[in-house]
């Protein structure tokens, strides 16, 4: 029987989730992408990764930092986040995070204090309140074992698999969304993390360093090879859908069928990403385009940032139950532009306060043996 | 494969409302996103509803009374009934459908496991509630709930949802949207009691009643007699409501924001 069926009243559905959740996301990615860079130079103590792993190491403690402030942002009832630690639920995957993040964030805290100390040591010894807080802070002039720094990487390695496992899992269990209802989008969010990170990394390199060409040699390389793993990723996720192999990716590209809208995103997202690979193989064959890299760098991040606006907050307006797609509008208060604002403000605040306070552009005293 | 377990797949795969109806309850383990135990309410009942579309006339009733009964802000709602015109392409004629929705009260609420203070929680005679003194307001469960059957309170900032009236059935009254349906389309009762009208209808119409996005696997207890397939899932329809036009009738856009 053929008809048109017009939806003549329905409610509006708002937005459940706010930009904070894109900022959330798209901080504690970078955080542990960063602190994957800095294995190889600091845990690894491997000499020609250690530049690298400086600049990493600045990413992944400024982003530990501020991401959970997002994250309970995120809340509508922030104050009542101990209610996580009230009520012991481990079949959720929200509260299993809530219980991975503090230990991630200590661990992390921890293994920077014990890479920076030695050089915070040092500073103590001049004269000023720079030097007399450095002296708080290092406790004391003890030497602190490597095995210390060694076991604070490992442990938050391992907890930033539990991370990477349980941000990726909360969103992709959600079958209502088809969208996000796929195996791969865990994937997605790490590629995608460790492209932003590398990113990030070069466009500080080439901003509160002198530009090293070896770390921007380095982390172009983990562009390329990550980019090349998320057209991989990508290109099994279309064909899963094309094939019917997966249903909830069939629905989901069910739900976007015709909407010129997303199309375009799909296009975008295609062009930005054969750009941003084709970049990074120029620079590095051509060597003398090394020292540009922050540029790659800023596209690799925009498009970290970029994949989790559209796969938090526009498939947000992808109507589950109703016809069409709901109008989102960012709002300039708090729960919007404010907050993608303030979030990156407070991150560039912490970047600031952690570069006035500790000399980490010095020698790692860690991995020099 | 045993045969029951095949021909319970089979009705599944026909959009019947019959594989709903098996309880899942037993199943609950604490495995990662399986249901917790249920807690509270009558173990010896388990409420559903049947809405018999052929009754209902789209007056919007149940929507007023639920709204003034629960207190929800205004533009957001526990139930609403979702209006469609029909028309027919080849001779033009214009039906409207009119679809109650409201939670379906799923045998397998995914709104539930996912909640991580337990603040959402499914009672013992089938209800999903929310405590919300418990509720941090993360709308993990909005974003669960594949029937838009949730929304955070703008006034309270947790999260709001039809109980039943959970309020009212435990002192013995209807739903206000029951008590309210002129065409007495909203049937609420006890599925355990094989005596209640609900069974009795559930028996009498097996064959032709429907439930939601039954492809969800959600189990819902909401079931819709005189129901339309097309209508089941997510329709494949014109939005036409948020349309703005100017006062020559040209479309400027699309109503929005009122935050």
């Amino acid at each position: 029987m053929s008809s048109e069926v017009i939806e003549i009243l329905t409610p509006r559905y708002g937005i459940a989730w706010y930009p904070w959740a894109v900022q959330y996301f798209f901080m504690i990615a970078i955080s542990y992408s960063a602190l994957l860079l800095t294995v190889p130079g600091l845990l690894m103590g491997k000499r020609q990764y250690q530049a690298l792993a400086r600049v990493a190491l600045l990413v992944t403690v400024s982003c530990t930092l501020v991401g959970p402030v997002a994250l309970l942002a995120d809340l509508h009832q922030p104050l009542r986040f101990w209610h996580f630690y009230a009520n012991l639920t481990p079949w959720s995957w929200m509260w299993l995070g809530s219980l991975l993040l503090p230990l991630y964030l200590i661990l992390v805290v921890a293994y920077a204090w014990l890479a920076w100390r030695p050089a915070m040591q040092l500073q103590a010894q001049g004269d000023g309140w720079i030097a007399r807080l450095s002296g708080w802070i290092s406790l004391g002039a003890w030497q602190a074992p490597r095995w210390m720094l060694v076991m604070c990487g490992l442990g938050a390695l391992l907890m930033s698999f539990g991370i990477m496992l349980y941000t990726g899992a909360e969103v992709a269990i959600v079958k209502a969304r088809p969208l996000w209802n796929t195996y791969w989008l865990p994937v997605m969010f790490v590629l995608t993390g460790i492209v932003a990170a590398a990113g990030l990394v070069m466009v500080i390199n080439r901003l509160m360093t002198g530009n090293d060409e070896e770390v921007n040699a380095q982390s172009l390389k983990v562009v390329f090879s990550t980019m090349v793993l998320a057209a991989l990723v990508a290109a099994l996720w279309v064909a899963e859908g094309l094939t019917g192999f997966s249903a909830s990716v069939e629905q989901a590209f069910a739900s976007l069928q015709g909407n010129p809208e997303w199309r375009a995103v799909a296009i975008y997202g295609l062009l930005v990403g054969v750009v941003l690979t084709l970049t990074v193989v120029l620079m590095l064959r051509q060597h003398r385009y090394l020292r540009h890299a922050w540029i790659a760098g800023l596209l690799a991040v925009h498009i970290g940032w970029t994949f989790r606006w559209m796969v938090l907050m526009e498939v947000q307006t992808v109507a589950k139950n109703t016809a069409g797609y709901y109008q989102y509008v960012l709002e300039m208060g708090s729960s919007g532009l404010l907050g993608i604002l303030g979030t990156f403000g407070l991150w560039l605040a912490a970047l600031l306060i952690i570069d006035i306070l500790v000399p980490w552009k010095r020698d790692f005293q860690a991995g020099t043996h | 494969m045993d045969t029951i377990r095949r021909a319970l797949l089979g009705q599944i795969a026909k959009l019947t409302a019959g594989a709903a109806l098996v309880p899942l309850s037993s199943v609950a383990s604490a495995g990662m996103n399986d249901q917790p135990p249920r807690r509270e309410g009558d173990p010896e009942k388990r409420y559903g509803m049947l809405i018999d579309l052929r009754a209902c006339i789209g007056c919007q009733a149940c929507t007023v009374s639920c709204h003034i009964e629960n207190e929800a802000p205004l533009g957001s709602f526990r139930t609403i009934v979702s209006q469609y015109e029909v028309a027919h392409e080849d001779t033009g004629d214009v039906a409207t459908f009119m679809l109650p929705r409201l939670c379906n009260h799923c045998d397998n609420p995914p709104c539930v496991p996912v909640c991580p203070v337990q603040a959402t929680f499914q009672r013992e005679d089938g209800i999903v509630v929310v405590n919300n003194e418990a509720c941090v307001g993360c709308a993990y469960c909005v974003q669960a709930c594949p029937y838009d059957a949730r929304f955070i309170n703008e006034q309270t900032q947790t999260a709001d949802k039809c109980t039943f009236c959970a309020h009212r059935l435990d002192v013995g009254l209807l739903p206000a949207c029951v008590e309210s349906c002129v065409g007495g389309a909203r049937i609420i009762g006890d599925l355990r009691d094989p005596n209640s009208q609900i069974s009795r209808m559930i028996d009498e119409h097996r064959q032709e009643l429907m439930v939601l996005k039954p492809e969800m696997g959600t189990a819902p207890h909401v079931f819709y007699l005189g129901m339309d397939e097309r209508f089941v899932s997510r329709p494949d329809a014109r939005p036409a409501i948020w349309d703005v036009r100017d006062q020559k009738g040209e479309e400027v856009g699309y109503e929005f924001g009122s935050h």
